[in-house]
């Protein structure tokens, strides 16, 4: 088998950069992810096993336990060894007293993640808009109202909306200019925040009379955290003269509709009340993630007059005998002169055979390390024959 | 953007090992009957070629459906049950077909270039007794991941009449049978180019010398294949290895024998017939965590300064209150470089480390691949 190197040339490195698009409707304690209902099994309501005091809206991320009842579903265990390994879940103290060496610790599958809705009252406790001050503040640049204390209201004391998204939805960032939150009452769409400019600000679109044209009223209801993925939404007007219990606990008195409201039944966070229906509201939010996909692309040249011989016995006539009259010393290998090579140069002529060429059939690629490893194949769809005369390159892409 | 470096020295970076296990119990509903009525079942996939059936765990139609197992059949060019005659066995070429590309796969060749047949004990240098037809049962890879931990294989199958093969006591006890790679941890077979591998013993069951576990199949555990012979199937005065009350071997469909059925009807036909028999599998699989953990030493000396903006306020030192204080910083992330100080990896603390000429703390970063 031959083996060439890559020069400089034949090994190029990009990064593709993807946009999906995520989006998340929310309605009566439920959250429908990317427009995908939750499928009924024979042994459970939800198959993927996800719930949470919202139905919907996750993902799972070994999606193992498919439909099964609680007493055989599949979880992980490690041994306790001398390396000390644990679960994150167990504490520090359960293990050092709780287990005994060789013994086992068990975890449990599915492992989750959903977005998560926090509301706070004016004044509440918000250790989570603390924490990103630093990240609010640094963003000042690009507006004004992501500051912590701003014009635009005080983030540590004002009623605000906090919409947490994991990562695993958008990849590494959220895409600028593509978020939009949309308010629903019994279906008609009451108004709609999107970050037009692509300055992390979530400007009101309303809906005009004619129920059709969408024009910006211009009001900023929130910033969106674009690496972080977050959506502080602060805007407290109302949008409508509808009414509906917003607020938590669930006896006070029915409140306009404010983007502060927004998501209201889709929350596994806290600061609503769990458990409660909103049977006129509904709320949708699309963005779109980013994604980077390295690639590898390789050239491998096959040249004129090289790889015109194989060493696949059916290269040789059937019948051939070769193991037994080739001669291999120390210094040589001299090929069995009774072992021909097949002709499969075709003929112009009917029943004529053509004169003898060296071809062979290229179906597969393979790429060595340094060691001569064999660490990766690339399989042709069809196999390419290789005549002497002929100059090809094969272009490899691996993308991961 | 660091601008003091610290170099590792040899002594600094180790590698380790961690073994991470998942359970995996599989029931005979899972396999038969929940999805559809038996055979069919929208979680079972035949396929045109006809090679081999495959098994999921939800309707396969469905994207939240896993793949399973697949299961096949097949036995060797010299069984007795390989015939020329394409009239009496059904697909027998495919069958020997299947059982020498598994053997080839699995048990390699011998020095004269022949494949190697599925021994019984492993031993093959001592030859011994061939299994030369079987079921082969190939788990995927997302629930054998690396390996099937050895010695954690248990089958229970059925034992009873085929209209109810988990009711009736055909062998002592429940009446099923348990085939387990029993003690495999401590002994099993490295001659397979497919990696390791362990026998499988049935828990009841006799051969013609009296009570014992009698050998009945093949584990390969990176390959995350079973193969299990025919003679399960078979009551011991048939030249298998079941203790039958009755004296009755485990009938297939229509009542056939093994024989039968593996002859006389499809692979996926001989799949159901598996099926039907199987109350549950579970083992479980193990994954490599290879970690590489670099000690970072930090010491009285080191790091006690900054170069973040936000050190500074006025060109004097924030955290410092007075000027004869020690320089103090806080170590929030450690940044690993290569040797041309690109940087690599980051490492980030959960809480903030207070640093001054006092004291010295080591900082372990584990990178898991």
């Amino acid at each position: 088998m031959s083996t060439y190197k890559f020069s400089p040339n034949d090994i190029f490195y990009n990064r593709i950069k993807t946009f999906p698009e995520v989006s998340f409707y929310i309605y009566d304690r439920r959250v429908i992810y990317n427009n995908k209902g939750v499928s009924a099994g024979q042994f459970v309501s939800n198959v993927t096993q996800m719930t949470g005091p919202v139905t919907g809206g996750f993902i799972s991320l070994y999606e193992l336990n498919v439909d099964r009842p609680s007493d055989s579903l599949i979880y992980p265990f490690v041994t306790k060894d001398g390396s000390l390994t644990a679960f994150k879940t167990i504490s520090t103290t359960a293990f050092n007293s709780d287990f005994a060496y060789g013994e086992q610790i068990n975890g449990s599958y599915p492992l989750t993640a959903s977005i998560s809705l926090d509301r706070y009252q004016a004044d509440q406790s918000r250790p989570k808009i603390q924490a990103l001050k630093t990240a609010l503040n640094s963003y000042q640049n690009l507006s004004y109202a992501y500051a912590y204390n701003s014009d635009f209201g005080n983030k540590a004391t004002q009623e605000m909306r906090l919409i947490s998204i994991p990562s695993i939805f958008y990849g590494s960032s959220i895409k600028k200019g593509s978020v939009s939150l949309k308010f629903y009452i019994t279906g008609t769409l009451i108004g709609e925040l999107k970050d037009d400019k692509m300055n992390g600000e979530l400007r009101q679109f309303a809906t005009s009379s004619d129920g059709v044209t969408i024009t910006q009223s211009g009001s900023i209801a929130g910033v969106v955290l674009y690496n972080e993925g977050f959506v502080i939404l602060t805007g407290s007007w109302p949008l409508s003269s509808h009414t509906e219990k917003y607020l938590c606990p669930r006896s006070a008195t029915p409140g306009k509709p404010r983007w502060i409201d927004f998501g209201y039944t889709g929350s596994n966070g806290s600061g609503d009340c769990l458990n409660v229906n909103l049977p006129s509201s509904s709320f949708s939010m699309i963005f779109s993630g980013t994604n980077y996909v390295p690639t590898l692309t390789m050239l491998a040249h096959a040249s004129k007059g090289e790889l015109n011989h194989s060493n696949n016995p059916t290269y040789k006539q059937y019948g051939s005998v070769i193991s037994q009259t080739s001669s291999i010393g120390t210094t040589q290998f001299v090929e069995s002169i009774r072992a021909p090579i097949v002709n499969v140069a075709s003929s112009s002529f009917v029943s004529s055979s053509a004169d003898f060429q060296k071809i062979t059939f290229i179906d597969q690629i393979g790429i060595y390390d340094d060691d001569k490893n064999l660490i990766a194949i690339a399989k042709l769809a069809n196999p390419i024959r290789k005549r002497e005369m002929d100059d090809y390159t094969f272009k490899l892409k691996l993308d991961f | 953007m660091a601008t003091t470096y610290k170099t590792f020295l040899n002594n600094d970076i180790t590698s380790t090992k961690t073994l991470l296990h998942e359970s995996i119990p599989l029931t005979g509903a899972l396999v038969s009957g929940t999805y559809g009525t038996y055979p069919s079942g929208s979680n079972i996939k035949n396929y045109a070629h006809g090679m081999f059936q495959s098994v999921y765990d939800y309707p396969y139609l469905s994207s939240s459906a896993n793949h399973i197992f697949d299961i096949t059949c097949g036995y060797a060019p010299n069984s007795p049950l390989s015939s020329s005659d394409s009239n009496i066995s059904v697909q027998n070429a495919k069958k020997i077909n299947i059982y020498n590309q598994m053997a080839q796969v699995l048990m390699g060749y011998d020095a004269t270039g022949s494949i190697l047949r599925f021994d019984e004990d492993g031993n093959i240098t001592d030859g011994g007794t061939k299994i030369d037809s079987g079921y082969f049962l190939n788990f995927s890879r997302l629930l054998s991941k690396d390996e099937i931990k050895k010695g954690s294989f248990t089958m229970k199958i059925g034992t009873g009449s085929w209209a109810s093969p988990m009711s009736t006591a055909n062998v002592a006890g429940d009446g099923r049978v348990t085939i387990a790679d029993t003690n495999a941890q401590n002994d099993y077979r490295v001659n397979s180019p497919a990696g390791e591998y362990g026998i499988l013993s049935m828990s009841v069951g006799y051969d013609t010398e009296g009570p014992v576990t009698p050998k009945v199949g093949l584990i390969f555990y990176q390959a995350g294949i079973i193969f299990l012979s025919s003679s399960v199937f078979f009551r011991t005065s048939q030249g298998g290895v079941l203790q039958s009350n009755a004296d009755t071997d485990m009938t297939m469909a229509g009542n056939n024998n093994i024989t039968a059925s593996f002859t006389g009807s499809l692979i996926q036909d001989a799949a159901n017939n598996l099926r039907h028999r199987i109350d549950n599998i579970s083992f479980n699989n193990t994954t490599e965590l290879n970690s590489t953990i670099h000690f970072c030493r930090i010491n009285h000396n080191d790091f006690n300064y900054s170069s973040n903006p936000t050190y500074l306020s006025q060109s004097k030192i924030v955290v410092k209150n007075n000027t004869q204080d020690a320089p103090v910083s806080y170590i929030t992330t450690v940044g690993l470089y290569s040797a041309d100080n690109e940087l690599l990896a980051v490492a980030k603390l959960s809480e903030a480390l207070k640093k001054d000429p006092t004291n010295e703390m080591t900082v372990r970063v584990r990178l898991d691949y």
